[in-house]
């Protein structure tokens, strides 16, 4: 990397950003670790609401609920999308179509027609969350699927498998996902993401996860759900930060 | 569909000819994406006799409701308008001066800021600008004392400063492969072709870059204008926005003589949503044509 | 067009560690073309991107004819560029792409939009002329590329591989092409390719490079009878390696004397550098001296792939009428047919 003047935007640039995100973030967790009326610092807060027993109680609820959203998404797309490609057909561009859609879609008009549409049992089941977190993460986590297997020869590497006599599904799950593992890696993180993340959809249906608990927290301890907040926010940004910046770098061959 | 669906010699399982690997999809989107959209769409339509109506529509454009659409799209537009610049600049700096450790540090963060806000990004303003918040004391002890003028995060300007926090990080990421798809030959082509700086930038880089830009814009709006969770924590009715008055009439908080109200008022957010996204969309579509070659 | 000699003197220029150039001197005269040609990093397109000033040299001098031009900015070089691929403005149709020189020269609309079509008539795209660049195929885009390049009558045409992204049928095509056009017009030319037949087929010239210096620049016939180097023996046309015994000023393989081109006095074991139209394959049962492994047909001549008895591989290149008995498995007698050979 070229040091000096060149560089002289983009440090600008980091500090600008750093402080647009640090400063109110700082700020809040100044906040969040203050003690009461007699004064100083301290982390009761974080210590209160790491011991609410339904802390816990959401946290294992919201990660069991991304985790099936995720294992929904690769199920239903890895074979989907590995077809069209190999298919070349014409339902491609309906599908791709389709995929981009829950965009153009505001998750509360969603909701209100999920609310009208489902039958009792789904409605009733906590299961029909990652049906539709599947849904409101189709949009990404295609596209990321989509980019992994346009960058490999699966016509050749699927015959190959098949010719070496592997079925279908040996050959998606011992050739293919292997080598289009940091798509799927970069899909599982996205789908994950986002449904650990979900608060509209999820409090429209009345359901309860660890977002949706946040809220009902604050009414009682204001000090609490901003402690739980700060959890929410930093633990994925420092974990986040902490992986990329420890994967070696790779694209050392684009200088030229 | 399914004759012309396959062309000859596909070598997919089954028959070549059938859509059958296609299904699960199909039918879970259809199932869980396309029914609700649609009967959403068919309810509107209905009055509380299950007859066909306009009535819906019409309250949806009376007060209180047409207000919740202004701010609401007012809210879309300032958010979009404010932090598009500033976030195209500051991805062109790390995209084209930042390392590609630093690029990928970047842009996961951004995804957290972006995608993860929501209800913990309010509380963080709540407490960040709360009368006894560390950025409130600090702006004091500099001059500016934001509630003399009684402001609150509860207010349309407070929202706004909010939506910030989401929208620059959605900027540089949606604006960041547009930088990207710049090609070094470009810049070096103009120069030897006795371009300076800024015929290259006015005759080659913003021509490139304006549909990107745009689009961009386009999706800010959309995102500020259904954004839901950060409002709904922030607000107690006091700021009339369409989601949140969706989500009130969802919980039936409203007694409304229209049970299809709501239906409604989400197919007019869909319209609206539709008119910015689908133009993204194809543009995206038309500059991926120079941005894969 | 051009009326001045491109000189580069002493250039040095490292990324990191690496040198790209190491005090590299090179001279390209009026109306000549001359290439670059070596592996990749081996610093001939940092010597291209030196003379455009897209790149700084740490030291050293760049001038045309007695105008130094160091320090002058890359735009205003007045250099035509062809990169490699990809390089024609998108935004733009290709006729806004070839008058794009012009319109920064300040030439008025009329007259640029003329010149841009006796340009493109020159390249044959002149009916393509409203097009956009992702309509057109890589060897049209290329053609484009060129056009541009030379619509502003530069100083120095400055191709930098435009060829190896094209298929090997284009690519012959437009490489007769471009020499044609820079014959035609008489410009002056420096060409960087890594592809020795394309550098030897068209140039005047040939400068084979490695680790930022010149190794040898010749005409590409002196190149190939009589490189310099080892190196460029190696680099330029196929070479057989033949172990032998060197005596001094002769050398000793296949059971002949040689004497020794590059006479170094040394004394034992040696490689002779032998070229394959320089050794002859006569199918022999008795007294052979090695077999044959493959037969490829060529056309006019076959190559013939040998295996001496100690194992070495030879190549040799017989005329296809008198290589009809060389079966792989055929005994046969290998020699060399000629009077002096190199030693590495």
């Amino acid at each position: 990397m070229k040091l000096g003047k060149l560089n002289l935007p983009l440090i600008i640039t980091l500090l600008l950003f750093g402080a647009f995100v640090v400063i109110p973030m700082g700020s809040a967790f100044e906040y969040s670790i203050r003690r009461g009326l007699e004064g100083g610092y301290g982390l009761q807060n974080y210590l209160w609401a790491v011991r609410e027993e339904d802390f816990s109680y959401y946290l294992i609820r919201s990660t069991w609920l991304s985790a099936v959203t995720v294992l929904i998404t690769l199920v239903i797309l890895v074979p989907t999308l590995t077809w069209i490609h190999l298919s070349n057909s014409k339902l491609r561009e309906l599908i791709d179509g389709l995929s981009l859609l829950p965009l153009v879609i505001p998750v509360v008009a969603f909701a209100v027609g999920a609310q009208i549409s489902f039958p009792e049992f789904i409605q009733s089941s906590v299961m029909e969350l990652p049906f539709l977190y599947f849904i409101l993460a189709l949009p990404y986590a295609y596209r990321a699927l989509d980019i992994g297997l346009k960058a490999i020869p699966l016509k050749t590497l699927s015959e190959a498998a098949r010719s070496a006599g592997a079925s279908w599904l040996r050959a998606i799950v011992i050739v293919i996902l292997p080598v289009i593992r940091s798509a799927v890696t970069a899909t599982i993180a996205l789908t994950f993401a986002l449904s650990i993340g979900e608060f509209t959809m999820t409090v429209l249906l009345h359901w309860d996860t660890f977002p949706t608990w946040v809220t009902y927290v604050a009414q009682d301890n204001l000090l609490g759900a901003i402690a739980i907040s700060m959890i929410a926010l930093l633990v994925p940004f420092v974990l986040i930060s902490l992986v990329a910046l420890l994967t070696p770098e790779k694209e050392i061959k684009e200088s030229n | 569909m399914e004759k012309r669906g396959v062309r000859k010699g596909a070598s997919f399982p089954i028959s070549p000819s059938s859509i059958l690997p296609a299904l699960p999809f199909l039918l879970i989107f259809g199932f869980f994406f396309l029914f609700p959209i649609s009967r959403l769409i068919y309810v509107s339509f209905m009055s509380n006799e299950n007859t066909f109506t306009l009535g819906n529509f019409q309250t949806a454009f009376e007060k209180p409701y047409n207000s919740g659409f202004v701010n609401s799209i007012k809210l879309g537009l300032l958010s979009a308008a404010i932090t598009a610049i500033p976030g195209a600049v500051a991805a062109y700096f790390i995209e084209t001066r930042g390392s590609s450790r630093l690029k990928r540090t970047i842009s996961s963060m951004n995804g957290v800021l972006a995608n993860t806000g929501g209800v913990p990004l309010a509380f963080m303003f709540t407490s960040a600008l709360g009368i006894q918040g560390f950025l409130t004391q600090a702006l004091k002890a500099v001059g500016i004392d934001l509630y003399a003028n009684s402001f609150s995060l509860g207010t349309f300007t407070g929202l706004l400063i909010v939506y910030l926090y989401f929208q620059l990080p959605l900027m540089i990421i949606v604006f960041s492969p547009a930088i990207s798809s710049l090609r070094r030959e470009w810049v070096e082509a103009a120069t030897n072709l006795g371009a300076n700086n800024l015929q290259y930038w006015l005759r080659i880089g913003i021509p490139l870059l304006l549909p990107s830009f745009l689009a961009s814009f386009l999706l800010l709006f959309a995102s500020g204008f259904s954004a839901y969770a950060t409002a709904n924590a922030l607000t107690v009715g006091n700021v009339p926005l369409t989601p949140l008055q969706i989500g009130g009439l969802l919980d039936g908080n409203v007694s409304a003589a229209q049970l299809n109200l709501g239906k409604a008022l989400g197919v007019v957010m869909i319209v609206i949503s539709a008119c910015a996204v689908i133009p993204y969309l194809l543009i995206q579509r038309r500059v991926a044509r120079w941005q894969t070659r | 067009m051009s009326k001045e000699n491109l000189i580069l003197q002493s250039i040095s220029k490292r990324f990191g560690a690496v040198h790209a150039l190491d005090n590299f001197d090179l001279e390209v005269k009026v109306g000549e073309l001359v290439a670059l040609l070596g592996p990749s990093g081996c610093g001939k397109t940092t010597a291209l991107r030196v003379v455009a000033g897209l790149e700084r040299q740490d030291s050293g001098a760049v001038k045309l004819g007695g105008r130094d031009i160091t320090n002058l900015p890359a735009h205003l070089r007045n250099m035509g560029m062809v990169f490699q691929a990809y390089s024609l403005f998108p935004n733009l149709s290709v006729e806004e792409n070839v008058a794009f020189g012009l319109q920064m020269r300040k030439v008025n609309k009329r007259d640029r939009q003329k010149k841009a079509g006796e340009l493109l008539e020159l390249v044959g795209l002149n009916t393509q002329h409203k097009r956009f660049p992702h309509q057109l195929s890589g060897g049209q885009q290329q053609r484009v590329a060129l056009a541009r390049a030379l619509a502003f009558e530069p100083e120095i045409l400055l191709l930098d591989e435009p060829l190896s992204a094209l298929d090997a049928q284009v690519r012959s095509n437009l490489r007769e092409e471009i020499r044609r056009l820079q014959l035609s017009l008489g410009t002056t030319a420096l060409f960087v390719t890594h592809d020795q037949e394309e550098a030897m087929a068209i140039s005047d010239r040939v400068g084979v490079m490695s680790h930022g210096k010149l190794e040898q620049i010749a005409s590409p016939d002196s190149l190939y009878n009589n490189p310099a180097t080892e190196f460029v023996a190696g680099f330029v046309g196929v070479m057989n390696y033949i172990p032998g015994y060197q005596n001094g000023k002769s050398v000793s393989i296949l059971g002949s004397d040689f004497k020794v081109k590059n006479s170094s006095g040394h004394q034992g074991a040696t490689s002779a550098l032998v070229r394959p139209e320089s050794i002859t394959v006569v199918a022999k049962e008795n007294s052979s001296n090695a077999v044959v492994v493959t037969r490829s047909f060529l056309g006019a001549s076959s190559r013939i792939l040998c295996k001496t008895l100690d194992g070495t591989l030879i190549q040799a290149l017989v005329p296809s009428e008198e290589s009809s008995e060389l079966i792989p498995g055929a005994k046969v007698q290998v020699k060399i047919s000629a009077n002096e050979v190199l030693v590495s």
